[in-house]
């Protein structure tokens, strides 16, 4: 797992990680980042456990482009 | 968790646009929580787990009814065809196979990355196995051995083919080596059940059969511990984490509890067959209780990191579950030893199928279903919440009304009283109309409208 920070806002790249650890990372930073954030995960599937979750704090993904192979994501608060 | 520098790839820019699906690309969708393109595809159809999690309310409420009816005999019982044997049944198939049978087709393919196929066939399942219960169930309550056996073998051939798909489903996992190797111990423990009970239906016909006293001893022992609860361990180590945002337990030690948990399996198996009963009894009980500890020391472990804290009707009914599951070991210790107790058969009964496995997959059922529920938010509205879906005041009267009906149960064992009985029924019926309220409700708010539904969506990581 990995993250970095770049014009954009905050990226993690969960790829690889059974679940429920992509929800848990991915959680992990949006509470760091807080309601001024936006966090791009990168995935290497459809993260089903996290719409809820995100739903629940008021959050929401968008998707994005992203390389063949890759599902990427872009979290945000709601408006 | 490595903080890399920024010459990492920059993600492209924002294409919120479009998403591929088959038939061609659409715009993307950004609602919140909402699923945006092809996100089901790893979801059975909502209507699968749902009508699992619909039969075992409807059945739960059926068992309390039969212990009602079975109320004069069941603070005797010690064996044999009549109502408590139906209100039993009732709550093993009905309730907690029913509900494990949801959420196993369901989670299992989660935990083990794969697409979730076999919407059809699970369909068939549910329409075989649930009208098979109530036969079982009634002809054990009627004691009619021919509607038991027709029963029992329908819902048999229902197992079978779960466990088949489930199977197909192990063979093909990717990852979570512990989950899934807690699958296949629920399955070769749902095998050899099955041919327990087909056994014991057996001799009710007056067919040739092993002798009962083995068949028993299996059935009692591979349905509680190997099926249901190697089931319930497994999914345990999805279900907890995510729930309470925690780490996983490392594998080595889901792994460990896991070889555990099988070893005292086998060995309490060999005892029931007549293989140095009392030494292998003991060192079951003993190595089951290390497999026990260390599985409740992960789930400690998660929840006292995880980011949140649970609470609630549901956290208290978990922890109630796992005090029964110790409690059931500490009367198998007993019975291990031949130390006399009163009633140990019902007190063991009353703690394993009770208070561990009713507890623990009624605290279980009132956060999966909402949460399964909000995944399959309809695309286009505002994704409801769980905390939405779900209806705070019924599970409250639930756990009230569970909690009061086992204690109840408890003093009906101790006292042989047939009006506890019968008390301790009246409190688990209001409490099973309670938890079908919720279910309700929740059914309910699924097909309204989400825009100005009062979605609570909170702040809480």
């Amino acid at each position: 797992m990995q993250q970095w920070q770049d014009e954009e806002g905050w990226h993690i790249d969960v790829r690889g990680l059974p679940p429920p650890q992509p929800l848990v990372h991915i959680l992990r930073l949006v509470q760091q980042v807080g309601a001024a954030g936006v966090v791009i995960v990168h995935h290497d599937r459809d993260p089903q456990l996290l719409y809820p979750e995100l739903a629940q704090i008021g959050w929401q993904a968008e998707r994005i482009a992203a390389a063949p192979g890759e599902l990427r994501l872009r979290l945000s608060p709601l408006p | 968790m490595t903080q890399a520098p920024a010459h990492k790839p920059r993600p492209s820019p924002r294409a919120a646009l479009t998403i591929d699906t088959p038939h061609g690309p659409r715009p993307a969708r950004t609602l919140a929580g909402a699923f945006i393109g092809g996100a089901k595809g790893r979801l059975l159809p909502a209507s699968i787990p749902l009508r699992f999690f619909g039969a075992a309310v409807v059945y739960h409420l059926l068992a309390w009814l039969a212990l009602a009816a079975g109320s004069a005999q069941w603070a005797g019982f010690g064996g044999g065809l009549g109502w408590p044997l139906a209100a039993l049944h009732l709550v093993t198939l009905g309730v907690l196979g029913m509900a494990a049978l949801g959420a196993g087709a369901q989670l299992l393919p989660v935990a083990s990355r794969q697409g979730a196929t076999g919407a059809g066939a699970l369909a068939t399942v549910w329409w075989l196995y649930t009208p098979s219960v109530a036969c079982v169930a009634l002809g054990m309550a009627l004691a009619r051995p021919p509607l038991l056996a027709a029963g029992a073998a329908a819902v048999a051939l229902a197992l079978l083919v779960w466990g088949l798909l489930t199977a197909r489903n192990l063979l093909g996992a990717r990852g979570m080596p512990g989950v899934v190797g807690h699958g296949w111990a629920a399955l070769v423990a749902l095998l050899l059940m099955l041919l327990a009970a087909l056994g014991l239906v057996g001799i009710w016909l007056g067919l040739p059969a092993p002798p009962r006293h083995a068949l028993l001893a299996l059935h009692r022992l591979l349905a509680p511990y190997g099926f249901i609860g190697m089931l319930t361990l497994g999914l345990s180590y999805i279900l907890l984490p995510m729930f309470m945002l925690a780490d996983t337990a490392p594998e080595r030690h889901q792994l460990t509890s896991l070889a555990l948990a099988s070893c005292a399996l086998l060995l309490a198996a060999l005892a029931a067959i007549g293989i140095a009963p009392r030494p292998l009894q003991l060192a079951a009980v003993l190595i089951g209780a290390g497999a026990v500890g260390l599985h409740l020391w992960l789930m400690a472990r998660a929840a006292r990191s995880g980011m949140r804290h649970l609470s609630g009707p549901s956290w208290l009914l978990l922890r109630l579950g796992w005090a029964g599951l110790l409690a059931s070991l500490v009367l198998a210790f007993v019975w291990a030893m031949r130390w006399p107790l009163p009633r140990l058969g019902l007190w063991f009964s009353w703690s394993l199928i009770g208070v561990w496995q009713l507890s623990f997959l009624l605290g279980m059922l009132q956060r999966v279903a909402p949460f399964l529920a909000a995944m399959h938010g309809a695309p286009g509205r505002r994704a409801r919440t769980p905390s939405a879906l779900t209806h705070d005041g019924a599970l409250r009267l639930h756990l009230a009304c569970h909690c009061v009906g086992l204690a109840l149960l408890a003093l009906a064992i101790a006292t042989e009283s047939a009006w506890a009985t019968l008390a301790a029924a009246a409190a688990g019926t209001l409490g099973a109309l309670a938890f079908a309220g919720f279910y309700l409700a929740l059914l309910a708010r699924i097909r309204a409208p989400a825009e100005g539904s009062g979605d609570k969506a909170r702040k809480q990581t």
